[in-house]
């Protein structure tokens, strides 16, 4: 590994129980700018949770996420100011239903104070159009496709301008026909030189987009690498059986 | 036998829609000033701090497990008693009181459950965008929520309509009431039956109109 400096993101010890249930078992990982990571491995083995772990959607059990340095789980931190520079993209979309698709992506960078809304609404018609949603402006999301509203999802994490994005599975609730836009979308995005984490069913888009590969298996990275390492030459048996699985 | 029921009817309308308007008054005041009340029980309900959501809990489980004829004997009969200081106001606001708080109990719990409603995704897709607590619940969740509350505040008007019956055992003058007032002129089941049916009449319209504003609100799904 050749990133020097402080990581953008990184997780020390992390542990995550559900009750009895130990679904983290202690994940220590790095993060650094620029990168694009991308998360694989079996259902149920804590993929979710580590992601929604690293914006604090869940409160870590023991251990510590850090943004550039800062504690994330101390209780002093304002995490609020941190979750504006992450930037978080759902299976289920969860745009809000009760706003227009402009008003989706400037209700926060207005009511953060980060843009005016003649700023945001600027921003968010452009975001629009790069997503190929610049007739939607207008629409409430209920005249979306799914497809749309996973791309309005992303634009609405964008217009927060974050430092990071994370993805859990974007495309898994898709329908098949709309799983290419989304993923060109995200594409785009890590080509742009966004800092993206991955948790993704979709191992040709995982080989082609991401530098590095991480593999959960059982609450642990079971094997991380780049993407010829884990797909052509998985070394941990476990990676080989569910590679063996799903490819 | 005596006098048919249009007879009663024709003969004392006025005290039947003097009735009406009573009931439809104090369920009224009992669901808006409830409304108020219930609102400031869920919050209560909804804190993250077990001690101070479980005190709204017990208000509600008493409340709801208890029968309101019974809660507007304790309010009539004893805090008037055990505060002797009280016992100069008018007895109708005991009675009003015990209404409130029983509506505010269901609707603290209209309130929560339509709260509830609401996607969990969409609170998380709030705050991940750095939006703070307040602002998800009032920005997000509470426009979507209303849908499922207002229909269901509808019919805890309906539902109290029909509770401030009760009322005229306290001499409260709703619709009830017009029974012990007609009873005096030596009618009793022409009342009975004419007071059935403008209940009828009141809840079924009543209803459609919440039929009505469920569907309007629904739209936007
Ligand atoms: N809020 C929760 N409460 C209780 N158990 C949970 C909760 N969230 C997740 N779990 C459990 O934790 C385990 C790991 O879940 P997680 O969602 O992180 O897995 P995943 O790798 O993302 O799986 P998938 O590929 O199916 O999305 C599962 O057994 C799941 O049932
Ligand atoms: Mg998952």
């Amino acid at each position: 590994m050749t990133e020097i400096g402080i990581p953008l993101i990184e997780t020390v010890g992390l542990t995550k129980k559900f009750g009895e249930l130990d679904v983290l078992k202690g994940i220590s990982e790095r993060i650094y700018k620029g990168e694009v990571v991308s998360v694989i491995g079996p259902s149920g083995g804590g993929k979710s949770t580590f992601l929604r772990c690293l914006n604090l959607l869940e409160t870590p059990t023991s251990g510590k996420v850090l943004f550039e340095g800062a504690e994330l789980s101390e209780k002093s931190t304002d995490l609020d100011a941190y979750r504006r520079k992450i930037g978080m993209v759902f299976q289920q979309f969860n745009v809000f239903p009760h706003l227009k698709v402009i008003d989706n992506i400037t209700l926060a960078p207005v009511l953060t104070g980060k843009m005016s809304r003649e700023e945001a609404n600027a921003q968010a018609l452009e975001l629009l159009e790069k997503v190929g949603l610049g007739d939607k402006a207008e629409e409430y999301p209920r005249k979306l496709s799914g497809g749309q509203k996973q791309r309005l999802a992303i634009v609405r994490a964008l217009a927060m301008q974050p430092d990071v994005m994370l993805f859990d599975e974007p495309t898994s609730a898709l329908d098949p026909e709309m799983v290419k836009g989304v993923l060109e979308v995200i594409q785009k995005l890590a080509e742009s030189g966004m800092t993206c984490v991955i948790v993704t069913h979709e191992m040709g888009f995982a080989r082609k987009v991401s530098g590095r590969v991480l593999f959960i298996d059982g609450g642990v990275i079971a094997e991380s690498g780049t993407p010829e390492e884990i797909f052509d030459h998985p070394k941990n048996p476990r990676t080989q059986e569910f590679l063996a699985q799903v490819l | 036998m005596g006098k048919g029921l249009f007879e009663v009817l024709f003969e004392y309308w006025p005290i039947f829609l003097k009735g009406l308007w009573g009931t439809l008054k104090y369920a009224f005041i009992a669901v808006t000033l409830g409304s108020i009340l219930g609102a400031l029980v869920a919050i209560v309900h909804l804190s993250k701090k077990k001690a101070v959501s479980s005190l709204a809990a017990v208000y509600v489980n008493v409340l709801r497990g208890t029968p309101l004829l019974v809660q507007m004997y304790i309010s009539y009969y004893f805090i008037p008693m055990a505060i002797p200081a009280l016992n100069s106001i008018d007895k109708i606001y005991y009675v009003m009181l015990a209404l409130t708080l029983n509506s505010s109990a269901y609707v603290a719990e209209i309130i929560r459950s339509g709260i509830g409603s609401v996607d969990r995704g969409q609170a998380e897709a709030a705050r991940s965008l750095g939006l703070s607590g307040g602002q998800t619940m009032t920005r997000i969740i509470l426009p979507q929520a209303v849908k499922n509350i207002l229909p269901a505040l509808g019919n805890e008007y309906i539902a109290m309509i029909k509770e401030t019956s009760l009322a005229g055992t306290f001499m409260l003058y709703e619709l009830m009431y017009t029974r012990t007032i007609l009873a005096n002129k030596y009618l009793v089941w022409q009342p009975q039956l004419i007071i059935a049916g403008i209940y009828l009449a009141v809840t079924l319209l009543l209803s459609a109109g919440v039929k009505k504003m469920e569907k309007r609100l629904s739209v936007s799904d």
